[in-house]
């Protein structure tokens, strides 16, 4: 009559039952997350090692050097501070529920509006250097108003419409660097190099650049914004419950738009910051590693600005000893870009544990 | 003396009534983290009875038939199933068992049809072929049981109690032979719920078991054959209707007498909220609403009862500020009109809406219980100033709030709303609108889903609002409720105020008027 075997005994595994847990202390859920990495690490060191790096080499590349070399300092620091912003550009879009996936399009849209600026030397000298970031912010919002106004006006979704710009984007930089800002003395497809006054410089007693401090006043400004502002709380509701959120009053609108914006204008200053504080010129491929490592900084964070920093070291310090890895172990680039993913993967993974529970039934 | 006939009766396990037992739970305990939802369970159901399952929210009624339908895997206790042991640790080993449930909330795939949503469930075999038997039976099933429904229809253009068809629907094609209905009658008409309990009635004479989970002690009364109380996760009784009555039942549900009486307006003043001429179409063309008007005056409560679908969702919306009406016109007396107001515009004109849809509208489930409570504030000011919320404040707020409104379940402030049940959570959205003292409220079936005490609580700031001098607009299914509580009513039928009556009023004219025949 019924197909249905009846069972009165659990086998094994029908002994664990998962259940939803209602709430973790943050002090468990940051170790469970601590254990995700540490696994993620491990399977990274294990990738590496197959491919001929020895485990002693790797404590010496990723530790070690990293730590006791002043350079290596000083590189990471640098890599790590337009990391910061890009994380804190997806983060901020995220925490509106606007999946900005076109953060890379935004990145080089922000460090075209720099350079700019610095090609034609428009405004004094002094001043040009802070004329460029308010460009370069600009220059990364404007790339956001289409999908903002697609999913505004005709409920497009932005994921798609950010990411299609995104190649827009590169073969709009790829015409300027091979037209018209093409290297004048060596022709070469990047623009001409920016004068003294139009990059970030070191500062001279900290031997850090300029960029990093940039960072570090955003974070403290999306912290504040995000936390403690009265937009910020308005915030948590339209992520967790729009229609909730307009019925309370709040608007939805506006409060999508102020987001996508914040992201868009991060994500230029994020290209000024590579443009003006690493390369001093603008190259065809100044945005790679950073426009997508935004969007998994901000995943990893969980949109929350103290942890962008941390996620943003981290991967500051991979792609310093990718960099290693490279010249002197000959380990390709898409090896820095697997263990990425595989920390990623690792990390979301140990997510569910901090939603769920096994517990074991009688 | 009855009672201890009826307490011997509870301490014989159903299932040593053989003969005609067909399911029976025994010792089932359900915890989640600390808090213990089933204590020891044990419930027997008889082949071919309808049996109600009464209690609070938050008695464990709900969880007990999530146990038996395989939602929640209980930590202890054993199933049976026609005598034989059986283990239920998945949706699918309920629904080949032949138990199939209807939930309280809806679990609907919006953008489908109402026949998508019923093959979703039971689809078989090639989607056309068994789109068309599905069609076939489910067209049987509503003349068999009375409901009107129009299969071909998204479920999200269907109202509430649609959508609950479709649900029902999607359990009886399936030939389930156990059916559990929680909460059936929430958001049906008397009409619809008689109609409804006739349909379980002569499923169950067809060997069908039904159980049907209900705060309302009439509906246990008039339509099962037998009774379980439950209270606090455990079982209080089972008895038999003829051996109790609704006085001795209260007090097995809640362990103490609340009976609502109807206090009628002492002072109405002058017109304070004019609604004018509302239109506006819906998306197959037709009118939701249409030429719909009425007035409510200061220290009145004007009800407005109707069978769900006849555009109340619609007017809701439109007077909390979130749709616009295509025409007419609404005024608050004292300030003009606002008919292109925003919700925050509103609700500091101290208009607030309490939506029948909590969990879209009402609350945020994944955050916290401070923070649901505290938005409205936070918004208006109340806490800090733009640049610094002050959490502080808010968490001494909220703590305050919680035993002002007499929220249960509370384990902590930053506890998830969505862990509350449905009456606490429903006291947590008064108590968020309620602070900033309205003095206008609409409230949609606002005691949806609420048990006696958690209703009357509700009813109790309704009323307050009123005295204070308040207008409230009462929208509701539920009659009864609205006769009990209105100081005026009006009937909406398709899309308009067809008839006005001042309480009290008679009954069978509202009927005839909520069915079109005015």
């Amino acid at each position: 009559m019924r197909d249905i075997k009846l069972k009165s005994q659990r086998n094994l595994f029908q002994r664990f039952n998962l259940e939803m847990r209602e709430h973790m202390p943050v002090a468990q859920q940051a170790l469970v997350i601590a254990c995700g990495l540490i696994v993620g690490l491990i399977f990274s060191a294990l990738m590496l090692m197959v491919s001929g790096v020895s485990a002693s080499d790797l404590l010496n590349e990723f530790i070690i050097s990293i730590f006791t070399n002043s350079r290596n300092i000083n590189a990471v620091l640098s890599f790590s501070a337009p990391l910061i912003i890009v994380g804190l550009a997806a983060s901020i879009g995220f925490k509106a529920r606007f999946w900005n996936i076109g953060i890379e399009g935004q990145v080089i849209f922000g460090a075209i509006g720099a350079t700019v600026i610095a090609n034609y030397d428009i405004g004094p000298d002094s001043t040009r250097i802070v004329l460029m970031a308010l460009v370069a912010a600009l220059f990364g919002m404007a790339w956001m108003i289409l999908p903002l106004f697609l999913r505004l006006k005709l409920q497009v979704s932005e994921i798609i419409s950010t990411l299609l710009l995104n190649y827009i984007a590169f073969n709009f930089l790829l015409h300027m660097l091979y037209g018209a800002w093409k290297d004048p003395v060596t022709s070469f497809p990047n623009s001409k190099i920016y004068d003294m006054s139009e990059r970030l410089h070191k500062i001279a007693t900290l031997d850090v650049s300029v960029s990093i401090l940039i960072s570090i006043v955003l974070v403290i400004v999306v912290t504040w914004i995000l936390f403690f502002s009265r937009f910020g709380y308005a915030m948590k509701f339209v992520y967790a419950n729009p229609s909730m959120a307009k019925a309370v009053g709040i608007n939805f609108g506006i409060m999508l738009s102020v987001a996508a914006l914040a992201s868009g204008a991060l994500a230029g200053l994020t290209g000024f910051t590579i443009s003006a504080g690493i390369d001093s010129r603008l190259t065809q491929g100044f945005f790679v590693g950073y426009g997508f490592s935004g969007i998994l900084i901000g995943f990893l964070a969980r949109n929350n600005p103290l942890l962008v920093v941390f996620f943003s070291l981290m991967m500051a310090i991979l792609m310093v000893a990718g960099q290693t890895l490279q010249v002197f172990y000959q380990i390709p680039f898409a090896m820095v870009q697997l263990i990425q993913a595989t920390i990623v993967i690792c990390v979301a993974a140990s997510e569910f544990f901090i939603h769920h529970r096994i517990q074991v039934v009688s | 003396m009855s009672s201890v006939k009826i307490a011997k009766k509870s301490i014989v396990p159903e299932a040593d009534d053989a003969s005609g037992t067909m399911l029976v739970l025994k010792n089932i305990v359900k915890t989640f983290g600390n808090f213990t939802a089933l204590d020891d369970v044990s419930f027997g159901l008889k082949k071919g009875e309808v049996h109600a399952l009464l209690g609070e929210n938050g008695a464990g009624k709900s969880s007990l038939m999530n146990v038996l339908c395989g939602l929640y895997a209980a930590n202890s206790g054993a199933i049976y199933f026609d005598g034989q042991p059986v283990l239920i640790s998945k949706p699918s080993d309920a629904h080949s068992l032949g138990i199939g449930m209807v939930h309280q909330h809806y679990k609907l795939v919006k953008t489908f049809t109402a026949l998508e949503n019923i093959q979703l469930e039971n689809g078989a075999g090639p989607y056309r072929a068994s789109m068309k038997n599905l069609q076939q039976r489910a067209i049987e099933v509503c003349g068999r049981i009375g409901f009107e429904l129009e299969l071909d229809r998204p479920v999200e253009q269907l109202s509430v109690s649609e959508q609950q068809r479709v649900e029902i629907l999607k359990i009886l094609t399936a030939n389930a032979r156990i059916i559990i209905l929680d909460e059936p009658t929430a958001v049906l008409t008397d009409e619809e719920a008689n109609q409804m309990f006739g349909a379980m009635r002569s499923l169950a004479a067809t060997g069908c078991s039904v159980v049907f989970v209900t705060h309302k002690l009439r509906e246990a009364l008039n339509f099962a054959d037998r009774i379980t109380v439950m209270r606090a996760g455990r079982k209080i009784d089972t008895v038999l209707p003829s051996q109790v009555d609704a006085r001795s039942l209260t007090n097995l549900i809640v362990g103490e007498n609340i009976i609502e009486r109807p206090q009628r307006s002492k002072v109405v003043g002058a017109p304070k909220i004019s609604v004018s001429g509302l239109s506006k179409k819906g998306e197959n063309g037709f009118n939701t609403l249409n030429n719909l008007s009425f007035k409510v005056n200061s220290g009145e409560i004007y009800g407005i009862v109707g069978v769900g679908g006849n555009g109340q969702n619609e007017l809701v919306s439109i007077l909390g500020g979130l749709s616009r009406a295509d025409s007419g016109q609404i005024e608050l007396i004292d300030h003009g009109n606002i008919e292109n107001a925003e919700p925050l515009e509103l609700r500091n004109l101290g208009v607030t809406c309490i939506y029948s849809d909590r969990a879209k509208y009402g609350l945020a489930n994944d955050l916290s219980l401070a923070e649901n409570f505290a938005i409205s504030g936070v918004l208006a000011g109340e806490f800090g100033n733009r640049y610094w919320v002050n959490n502080r404040r808010i968490r001494s707020a909220a703590h305050q709030a919680i035993e002002t409104f007499d929220i249960r379940g509370v384990r902590a402030l930053h506890q998830k709303t969505g862990l509350l049940s449905g009456g606490n959570a429903q006291k947590l959205v008064i108590a968020r609108e309620f602070s900033r003292k309205p003095s206008i409220v609409i409230a949609h079936s606002p005691c949806r889903g609420l048990d006696v005490r958690a209703a009357s609580a509700v009813h109790k700031h309704l009323i307050h609002v009123r005295d204070s001098g308040g207008a409230v607009v009462l929208i509701s299914e539920d009659l009864d409720e609205v006769l009990q509580l209105s100081d005026r009513m009006g009937v909406m039928y398709k899309g308009t105020i067809v008839a006005e009556f001042s309480v009290p009023a008679d009954r069978n004219n509202i009927g005839r008027a909520m069915t079109g025949h005015a």
